[in-house]
């Protein structure tokens, strides 16, 4: 054990320490659940037919009519739904969204489940970010919360299958 | 005594002195780029936790925090000491067995103290965030999925840890101490479940999972690889057998071998192996052993002295045929580690086996090479006559320092005599040194080296003691 190669061991260390603590404060600024499709909810209000551009032609009922579109080719209905239960590993979730002016305006859970006090205290910290995400993207298109997969997975699944109804 | 000096030849292509400086160098960069590599990877142990951002609202996530780290370091040092543990060839080229065995030693007590903290710290740190107390969280815990099996990991620790402290190791029989140690592979493999299905730091689809997972399958596979398979390979290609058993000195018998292509076994002189005798009573004992001549390609021999229970049972038990089983070569008390043209060997006890390898194999000039070989009674004294032999025929010298030691590493009569390191070897600062003996003898020899300015990277001990 060499003092160059103590030397050179602690170097080495030092740097990969300050690249993921880099890394990290980074994850931390951005928090780690972010959009992964580019859906730029038009927040103005009355975009008008701003949607219409949407490839499917077919149904030219929905699109521009109720005025406040989402960015994304499908509208919205307005009212509460509730999606299905989705068992993980850890528990029973389902999650009910509202829906108002065409937007997701609130995202709650009925059934917040977990098996243990682990899961418990995982759930409370991920519910309330995959529901900022949720608002802020307008969709289930969002990324796991990192450190609570099956949380995120069955939150984004329960999602999904009520803004099926509400389409 | 018919003992016979085997192909004493040194080879026609000695190596010039700048190429073994070099080579030399080469070696102790690498030795310093493994230690690098062992720092980076704790490192990065950390770092993967980091990469997450690290939030600390209040104490219970400061020690759920620290509970993590202190796994995370803890299993990658548990890997590292796997690593240095697998006889990998690289390894043990550059360091060298004793040496990366003393490493996986040291490494330990801090791995186990970590994996401690680790389950301490996270139940804590738990229940704290959770309002419960340590009885309430640990029972949830142990419900958690894989969580029961992380518990058993922890106990086997336990148990491979305190049975290889050194007042509980000595009070063991190798035997028993080595079946327990194997129980850390139950225990590497127990603890790795919950790291990926508890673990928020290895989720799915991360670098961070691909990267551990790695990590594993290179400790483990080298431990497959150059601890079993490599060896039964090796040992069914060979073919070796006892040839005869002969008694050397009272408590010393030379074991000849046979088998096929023993030369071709790439053990240069002063290299061990660890030898298994295929006898009912002797099969559970592996013997590490230098050759003690270098082989022919049907002959090889060994020298053991009897100090223990496995030992003794050598002599009775060995018939003609016995098959014998072996892992190796192993260790770098060695030609080929040398960055010096000038050499030093000090030998003592049966230490003198490896070192009469290792002179046999020596490229040295006349007058270069001084040997001094240390016994208490010229009964102990193995091998002495075939080290002189083949250090007169080079031009080496040769001495014996024999009677009861006196204060340090000579025999007392020598040291009355004014004998000292500078008087035996004058020109040790520039000097290769090779130490082979018990360690309460080795350990004067190699402090009295440093001190007359021999560094460490010109040093090369074989221990015998584990």
């Amino acid at each position: 054990m060499s003092v160059r190669g103590t030397l050179g061991g602690v170097f080495a260390s030092v740097a990969v320490l300050i690249v993921g603590w880099q890394i990290g404060s980074a994850a931390l600024d951005h928090p780690t659940a972010t959009t992964s499709t580019g859906g730029t909810a038009s927040s103005g209000g009355s975009t008008g037919s701003s949607g219409s551009t949407g490839s499917s032609g077919t149904g030219s009922t929905g699109t521009s009519s109720s005025g406040t579109s989402g960015s994304s080719g499908s509208t919205l209905k307005d009212g509460s739904y509730t999606g299905k239960s989705v068992q993980t590993r850890y528990g029973e979730i389902q999650v009910a969204v509202t829906v108002s002016g065409g937007k997701i305006t609130d995202v709650t859970t009925p059934t917040l489940q977990a098996d243990d006090g682990r899961s418990e205290r995982i759930n409370s910290q991920a519910a309330p970010m995959l529901k900022r995400e949720v608002l802020q993207a307008q969709s289930a298109s969002v990324n796991m919360i990192s450190g609570a997969t099956f949380t995120s997975q069955g939150y984004l699944t329960s999602l999904q299958s009520a803004l099926d109804q509400a389409a | 005594m018919a003992t016979v000096i085997t192909a004493p030849a040194p080879t026609a292509t000695a190596v010039p002195a700048a190429v073994r400086a070099v080579r030399h160098r080469r070696r102790i960069r690498r030795a310093d780029l493994l230690t690098v590599a062992a720092w980076t990877s704790a490192a990065l142990a950390v770092a993967m936790c980091l990469t997450h951002g690290v939030a600390l609202a209040g104490i219970g996530d400061v020690l759920t925090a620290g509970g993590i780290v202190a796994g995370l370091v803890g299993s990658d040092l548990v890997l590292v000491m796997l690593i240095l543990a697998a006889r990998i060839p690289l390894i043990d080229r550059t360091i060298g067995h004793d040496r990366a065995m003393a490493a996986h030693r040291r490494l330990g007590k801090p791995a186990f103290y970590l994996l401690l903290a680790h389950g301490a710290l996270l139940t804590l740190g738990y229940a704290w965030n959770d309002r419960t107390n340590i009885i309430a969280e640990t029972t949830s815990l142990i419900g958690a999925e894989d969580m029961p099996l992380a518990y058993v990991s922890i106990g086997l620790f336990v148990a491979v840890i305190v049975t290889s402290l050194v007042a509980v190791r000595r009070k063991l029989r190798y035997e028993v101490w080595h079946v327990i140690h194997l129980l850390s592979y139950a225990a590497v493999l127990t603890a790795l479940p919950h790291q990926f299905s508890q673990g928020t730091v290895f989720a799915a689809d991360t670098a961070q999972r691909i990267y551990w997972i790695a990590l594993y399958v290179l400790a483990l596979g080298s431990i497959v690889t150059f601890r079993f398979a490599e060896p039964v390979v090796q040992s069914l290609r060979r073919r070796i057998t006892v040839d005869r058993v002969e008694r050397i000195a009272p408590d010393a018998i030379s074991i000849h071998l046979r088998g096929r292509g023993l030369d071709r076994l790439g053990a240069q002189g002063g290299q061990f192996f660890t030898w298994r005798f295929w006898t009912g009573r002797t099969w559970w004992h592996a013997h590490p052993l230098s050759l003690s001549s270098a082989p022919t390609p049907r002959t090889a021999r060994i020298t053991v002295r009897e100090l223990g229970d496995g030992t003794r049972k050598l002599e009775s038990s060995l018939r003609h045929g016995t098959p014998v089983s072996f892992e190796g070569p192993y260790g770098i008390f060695t030609d080929a580690a040398r960055g010096r043209e000038r050499v030093a060997v000090f030998a003592a006890g049966i230490g003198v086996t490896p070192a009469r390898a290792l002179l046999e194999r020596l490229e040295a000039g006349p007058g270069m090479v001084s040997v001094i070989v240390r016994a208490s009674d010229p009964r102990s004294l193995f091998l002495w006559d075939e080290i002189l032999r083949l250090c007169e025929g080079r031009g080496w010298s040769a001495w014996v320092s024999l009677g009861p030691r006196g204060d340090g590493w000579l025999s007392a009569a020598d040291v009355a005599r004014g004998v000292s390191m500078r008087s035996a070897f004058p020109r040790l600062a520039d000097s290769e040194v090779y130490i082979c003996g018990p360690d309460r003898w080795a350990d004067p020899v190699e402090h009295e080296s440093h001190h007359s300015g021999v560094t460490a990277a010109h040093i090369h001990r074989e221990r015998f003691e584990l």
